[in-house]
Parts: C-alpha cells; structure tokens; sequence
C-alpha cells in the first residue's frame, strides 16, 4: 500500500489528524510553514512511535542537519537544495532527495540520484521545496525508474490522489498546501487525504480481481453455496427496494420509537469522567432499549423486510442471547415462526435469555458441534437456511455472512451513530474526539462508527475480545491476530490456522466469542480509518465493577470490553476533549457470570 | 475430462464418487481410489476437511472432523496424490472449501493440484459470480472449475453458468445440504431434464443419491450420479462392498 506523508506540520491538532499516515514533515528552510528545531521537537512527541519523522532543508549544512536529526529526533531528511553527493553519504538516517520535473530529460537525472528516496514534485515558485502545483504524471511511465524509491509530491489533494497513485505507484505521496485551508493545515482535509490515498488504492486493486458489488475494499461478498444464491440475490434486491421506500422507513422508525423506546439518551458520566481524570465521557444507553441491547434495532428491521418478502418463518443464530432474544420478541410482535441455533457452551453461559426466548415462543435448537459457541451457531443456522430458503429468512444479527447482510444490518444499526451525533452536536456544540465500542462481528461498532467515518477528527476505536491474552491461545483478537478469510459467506478476518482451519474463539463474553470480524470492520482496520485494541476478559470484569459503581449502570460483558479500552484511551487525552462509549447492552443476562466470576466482592 | 463425454455420447451413465481424503488416515486415500477405481466408477471427488462445512449434512461433516483430528490438511492430501506410486486411472477432482484454498493460494493450489494428478476442482462456496479469484489460475494449470447448478438457481443464471459450464455439472438434486434421504423431490426431474437441454457437458445429480430407487428415478434425465455421504460412511464403516450394488446399478449399461 502506498505510504502517506503530510508534509509542513506546525500545529499541535495537526499532527493528531496526520496520526494514520506514515510519515510526518518538518520543514526548516525558509517558507511560511517554517518551524525551529525545539518546535519540531514538541510536535514529535505527540506522534506514534512508529510515523516517520521526516526533516525538510535546503541547502543547510550537515551540523544542521546533524542537530536536527538528533534533537526532533528525525528518522528521514529530505533535501530540496544542491546538496553534494558527500553530504548525502554522511547523514546518519536515509535520505530523501528532491527534484523538480519539468521535462523527460529531468526524468533522466532521478536514476542518478544516490539518496534512498527520490522525490518528484512541480517547479517551485517562491521558495524552493515545491509549489503545491501538479506535474504531468506521464512523465514517469514508461521510463527505467525504481518506483519502490519513488516518493510522488507536488499539488496532491483528496481528489487527485488516488489517479496519482494508480498512475505513478510510488512508495509514498507526500501532501501540504492539499491539506489546508487559507495557507493552514486542516484537520478534516488531512484525515480525508490519507482514506483516500489508502483505502481507496484497495479498492481499486479489489476491482481488478473480484466483482465489487458488496465488498468494502478486498472484503465481503456472496460466498455462498449455489442453493443460497437465489435468496440472497432476492435480499439484496428487497432491501435496495425497501431502502429507498420511504413507507418502510417510516414503518421502521416507527417501531423504533414505539416499541424499542428510540431515541435513547446520551448520557453524561460526570463521575468516570472526575475519576478517570481525562476527557468529558459520553455514554450512548442502548442498554435501555427493549430487550437489553443494540441488537433489537436490526432485529426490527429485517423482520419487517421478511415479511415484505413474503416470508414469515425466520431463522437465527445467537451468542450471549441478545440477538436471539431479540428475535424471538419481534417475531411475537409480528407473529412469525422463529428457531434460534444456540450453542450448547452459550446456552450454559445465557440460560436466562434461553428461557426468555421460550417463553417468547421460539425454538432454540442447542449446537454442539464445535466449541459450542456463536460461530457454530451460525454454520447450523445457514444449513437450515439452505434447507428452507424458500420459506425462510435468515436474520443474520451481526454485521457479517453475505452481500447485502453486512451493509443491511450496519444500515439498521446506524441509527446508534446518528442519534449520538445529533446529541452530542447538542450538547457540546462539537462532534466528539473519539468513540469506542465493543467488536465480536461488529454491529453496534458499525452502527455507531458508520456516521462518524467520513469525520476525520473523530477517532473511531474498537475493543475487540482478548479473552485469556492474544498471546494465548484463548481469545477472540481477530483484528489483532486473525488473517483475510472466508466464513460464512463473506472474506473477511478470521482466526485460522496455517491450513486455513478456522479457529475456535475464546472470550467470557459469549456476544464477542467469534473468530471472525465483518468485512467492513476488517475494511476500515487495513485503511486505518478505525483502530482496533484487544481487551482481555480481567479488564472487562473490572470494568463491569467500576462502571457499576460509578454511574449505576451493569453493564453486559461485551460492553464492558468498549468501557475498559474508552479508560485507556481517556488517560491520553484531556478535559477540553470528548469521549464516547457506545453502552451496547446490559449486564442483567451477565449476572450468572458476574456471581461466579466476582465472587467475594466486596 | 475428455473421457466423460465420451461416457456420455457411448450412452453410458457415470458414477462419480466422492471420498473424504484422510478419514481413517492420509494412507487411506490411495487404497480407496485404487478401490473404487478398480470398481469401474468414472470419476473421483477428493473431498478436503473443512472446520465449516455449511453445505455438508452430519455424515460428510463428521468424516471432516474425523480427518482433521489426524491432522489433514490440503498440503497433506496433494503431497500424498503426488506420491501416488499407481496408476490413476480416473479423473480425480478435488472438492474443498473456499478458504483453504485462499489460504493455501489460489496460484500455488492450481499448480500442486494439477501436479497431484487432478483433473478438475470444485468449491461450493465459491459462487459463479467470484470464480475469477480462481478460474484463472485453473485454466493455466487446465484444471476445470465445476459448476453446481440447483433447483434455486434462477433461469437467467442457469442459463449463464452452463454456458460456460467445463468437465461437468454438478446438479444438486435436494434444496438441502449433502446427506443420504429416502425420496428425492418430484420436481427433480424436471429440474435435471432442463439443466440437460442447457448445457454443453455431461450433467451429473448429486446430493442426496444413495439408492438405486434414486438412480431408477433419474436415470433417463442425467448423465451420471455423485453419491457421497454413503460412501463416506460406508468406507468409515468399513463395508464398502455395500456400495458395489449401487455402482453396478448405474454403470451397467441398461436395456430400455
């Protein structure tokens, strides 16, 4: 993938929006984005470890250099100038030389270069080091040119980059006057610059080989058997139908307001907030929808699309019992046929929702093949399906299986992330600083990330399931361990081993026990738009009890993953700064576990 | 590949059975296709163990589990097809799921498979629509990619899947997944009579076959039978001979 450089930082909030790209600029020759050596140096720090600190000079001299490269410290210098070739050898770092390309013939001169990187940019104006205008790209096809040393630079934007990119395939592109706004740096252009420079290159890549229709990026699809492809195709056509009908829209909203108990607060943690010392912490309650939890908003949705196809038999899989339980009371609601495949270990962990889903008139068939949990659950679910397509739907409760079910149910669930904007606009005049949410498939994560993706200072963070630790062999890191694979009718992460066997999954919260993350979330993973941390089964009891005491809120399992990463994210950042955590569900299906697992709380 | 349209303008039905590779060891794979060859089946499907095998009935799923506890992989099996120190004399297809092979890679998976000695490849999972993650690399080792066809499959997909239909088609003969049944549906029939009409290979019924009632009903409607899962258990029960009766029933020629 190639590499991102925004060049000309002199601002603090600057170089946090640059926190996805690789490689950062300091310019200390003269021109209007000019810093001193010691600013350098306090804008570094505020980088990740790993960005690539690179310094711009025109012809300074190598103490200068040398100085600057040991304060900041630079990891990369980049010349503008005449520098001779002995200054060049004696720089510690590696070397990024410049050249401006007017002509074939300057296209030449670049082989000769003996910097590791050579950078191609358009004619300068007024001070040398670029002018923010385009060169023509042609220039560098079709010539003897090392384009893994190629860095392409020279009036790139958000809009220009990916043909850029597609035409020159350089190691890295490098961006400043694109990323500003009346000669200074943006914060939303910088973050919409490096999605479009990284995740777009994906797809592009993506439509050589494979049909796009229902990938994000190189993920997702319809990797189904033949007998499923009927329906699916049939799905995908009802819900582009009924996505556009606004009856059924208000038909949804209607339920959501009426029977779910929608718009559902954005509560303010005045004493996470005091205790965690940090920014101001938001809690989005899905907790107090009917049924306990987020999933009853997808739950709605696809049921009434069932039943605008025509089916009234509908088939679920579970995990924790939250989106079977919420199943079971929409198809009371709207009198349909429900069957529920539970795994046999979740059932044990979930007995209270198995008898709420009883007692709702569902069916729940135990799975005990496998480890018993929710990706079991799911192989029984589409063999049924398969078996009774003609008269059933599948209503997937995560974001995963295949086209349209991924974008389906992130559509149904995005009604977390649109509410949260409206409230928190509300109620701080200003989109949050970051949010976090709890990721097994992914669905409130999608749901609530979904309306923020295209606001780059908004930092999305998922807490995904390490179980026992990810570098055990119980956990449910897909993000952080998994590969791209198919399952269940999509490509996606998955956990699997060097035969491509998928792996079983471990994780006290039997919501986020599954080996594999929905194709979008592995999506925005590789184009680092969302990040994704791994929080281990002690980490989310302890913030079961901590949340409990604090606010008077038990959280479920899964959500208790979101709360203790938001507790480490809160201790890096600061009171003028905002945090939500998207609340998932509560904890009252958990207490079973919560009494064994506590026991002796005091 | 060649050889089962042949079969079929000779007027000859085909039997293809389907085995699952390392049930009751990697050794076991030679001797079953040394068996069911020596048998006079026509074609052999070389199944590989998948951990979710969504399109397989508990008979196939549990042979799976079965090989993977002694440790199957897709490498194992085409290493052991490569060590192969008899005479294959039947088209071998492997029969896998998706994401083994996307793990083992597409290229590398073709190029080993064709070096096992495989003539054809079929994977359930992949779709019509995504087999150009793999049919490229197929046609340079010149491997066929088989197509299942089902009684779901739309018209106007049909139509475009067979046309471009190589080796033979599957035509799943249950809305279901794999497994022995008693009867077969009555639209089945029908169903193989049309995928007949439309395609440019021999069209085999599979899924669900393990009688010769099965074979009695659409005899006249397809080229050949695919039975699996009696198979399987029959190998696993060690009672293969049992099977003989069925084989003989469809590759004995009959008098009409």
């Amino acid at each position: 993938m190639t590499r991102v450089k925004i060049c000309g930082l002199m601002e603090e909030q600057h170089v946090k929006a640059a926190s996805q790209a690789d490689a950062i600029g300091f310019v200390f020759a003269p021109s209007k984005r000019r810093v001193s050596v010691e600013r350098a140096q306090e804008l570094s720090r505020l980088a990740n470890n790993d960005m690539q600190r690179i310094g711009v000079f025109v012809n300074a001299s190598y103490e200068e250099i040398d100085e600057a490269v040991k304060t900041v410290p630079l990891t990369m210098v980049q010349l503008h100038g005449d520098e001779p070739d002995e200054l060049i050898r004696r720089i510690d770092v590696p070397v990024i030389q410049a050249f401006s390309i007017r002509s074939p013939d300057d296209v030449e001169k670049l082989n000769n270069s003996i910097a590791d990187y050579i950078l191609v940019d358009a004619p300068g104006t007024d001070y040398r080091g670029g002018s923010g205008h385009v060169f023509d790209w042609s220039l560098l096809e079709n010539v003897n040119l090392d384009h893994s040393r190629l860095i392409l630079a020279g009036g790139l934007n958000k809009d220009n980059v990916q043909a850029a990119i597609s035409q020159t395939t350089p190691f890295m592109v490098d961006v400043s006057s694109g990323v500003e706004t009346a000669g200074r740096k943006d914060e939303v252009k910088i973050q919409q610059f490096i999605l479009q420079a990284k995740g777009d290159s994906m797809e592009r890549t993506q439509e050589k080989t494979i049909d796009p229709v229902g990938f994000f990026g190189r993920y997702g699809g319809q990797f189904v058997p033949e007998t499923l492809m009927k329906a699916v195709k049939e799905l995908e056509a009802a819900y582009e139908d009924a996505k556009n009908d606004d009856e059924f829209q208000k038909e949804y909203h209607h339920y959501l307001k009426e029977y779910v108990g929608r718009e559902q607060p954005l509560t303010f943690a005045a004493r996470m907030t005091e205790a965690w010392g940090g920014p101001k912490i938001y809690l989005k309650r899905e907790d107090l929808n009917h049924t306990g939890a987020h999933k009853v908003n997808n739950a709605i949705g696809q049921a009434l699309l069932a039943q605008r196809m025509g089916k009234r038999k509908i088939v679920a899989e579970t995990g924790a019992g939250q989106h079977g339980v919420a199943t079971a009371t929409i198809c009371a609601l709207f009198d349909l046929d429900c069957v529920v495949f539970m795994g046999e270990e979740d059932i044990k962990r979930q007995q209270l929702n198995v008898f709420r889903m009883k007692l709702l008139g569902a069916r729940v068939e135990s799975v005990t093949k496998g480890s018993g949990t929710l990706k079991d659950a799911v192989n029984e679910a589409l063999r049924y399906w398969v078996t009774n397509v003609e008269d059933t739907h599948y209503l997937i409760g995560s974001a995963l299986g295949p086209h349209p079910f991924p974008t389906m149910v992130r559509d149904f669930q995005s009604v977390i992330g649109k509410e949260t904007k409206r409230q928190i606009l509300e109620k701080e005049g200003r989109l949050p600083d970051a949010i976090v949410a709890c990721v097994g498939g992914g669905s409130n994560a999608i749901g609530m990330f979904h309306p923020f993706v295209e606001d780059a200072s908004v930092r999305l963070i998922g807490a995904e399931a390490a179980g026992a630790g990810v570098d055990t062999d119980r956990h449910a890191a897909t993000l952080t361990k998994g590969s791209e694979g198919v399952l269940h009718g999509a490509m996606m992460k998955i956990l699997q081993d060097d035969a491509g066997q998928v792996q079983e999954a471990h994780s006290i919260s039997a919501g986020l026990d599954y080996p594999g993350i929905g194709p979008e979330h592995a999506h925005l993973a590789d184009n680092g738009r969302v990040t994704y941390e791994a929080i281990t089964d002690d980490e989310a009891l302890a913030s079961v009890i901590e949340m409990s005491r604090l606010e008077g809120i038990i959280p479920a399992l899964e959500t208790a993953h979101a709360i203790a990463e938001a507790k480490k994210q809160a201790q890096s950042m600061t009171a003028d700064e905002v945090l939500v955590i998207c609340v998932s569900g509560r904890g009252d299906k958990d207490m079973a576990t919560y009494a064994e697992k506590l026991e002796g709380l005091s | 590949m060649k050889r089962l349209a042949e079969l079929k303008q000779a007027g000859h039905k085909a039997f293809v059975a389907y085995i699952m590779a390392g049930d009751g060891g990697i050794e076991k794979l030679g001797e079953q296709i040394q068996y069911l060859q020596e048998r006079g089946v026509t074609a052999i499907e070389v199944g590989i163990p998948f951990s979710d095998p969504v399109a397989d009935g508990p008979t196939i799923e549990a042979a799976g589990n079965r090989a993977l506890d002694k440790g199957i992989t897709l490498e194992k099996v085409l290493d052991e097809m490569q060590r192969f120190d008899f005479e294959v004399k039947v088209p071998l297809v492997i029969m896998t799921y998706l994401n083994p092979v996307i793990r083992f890679g597409a290229e590398r998976f073709t190029q080993e498979a064709k070096k096992a000695g495989a003539s054809g490849v079929i994977i359930p999972d992949l779709p019509f629509e995504h087999r150009q993650l793999i049919e490229p690399f197929a046609k340079q080792q010149e491997l066929v990619l088989i197509q299942l066809v089902t009684l779901t499959t739309i018209e106007s997909r049909l139509e475009e899947i067979l046309k471009q239909a190589e080796g033979f088609v599957y035509a799943v003969t249950v809305t279901g997944i794999t497994g022995t049944r008693d009867d077969l549906a009555e639209e089945v029939g029908a169903f193989t009579r049309k995928v007949r009409e439309l395609s440019p290979v021999p069209v085999y019924a599979g899924f669900g076959i393990s009688k010769e009632s099965h074979v009695n009903m659409l005899r006249d409607d397809v080229d050949g039978f695919i039975v699996g899962s009696a198979i399987v258990q029959a190998f696993h029960e060690d009672r293969i001979e049992d099977l003989e009766p069925l084989i003989d029933a469809v590759t004995i020629p009959h008098s009409v």
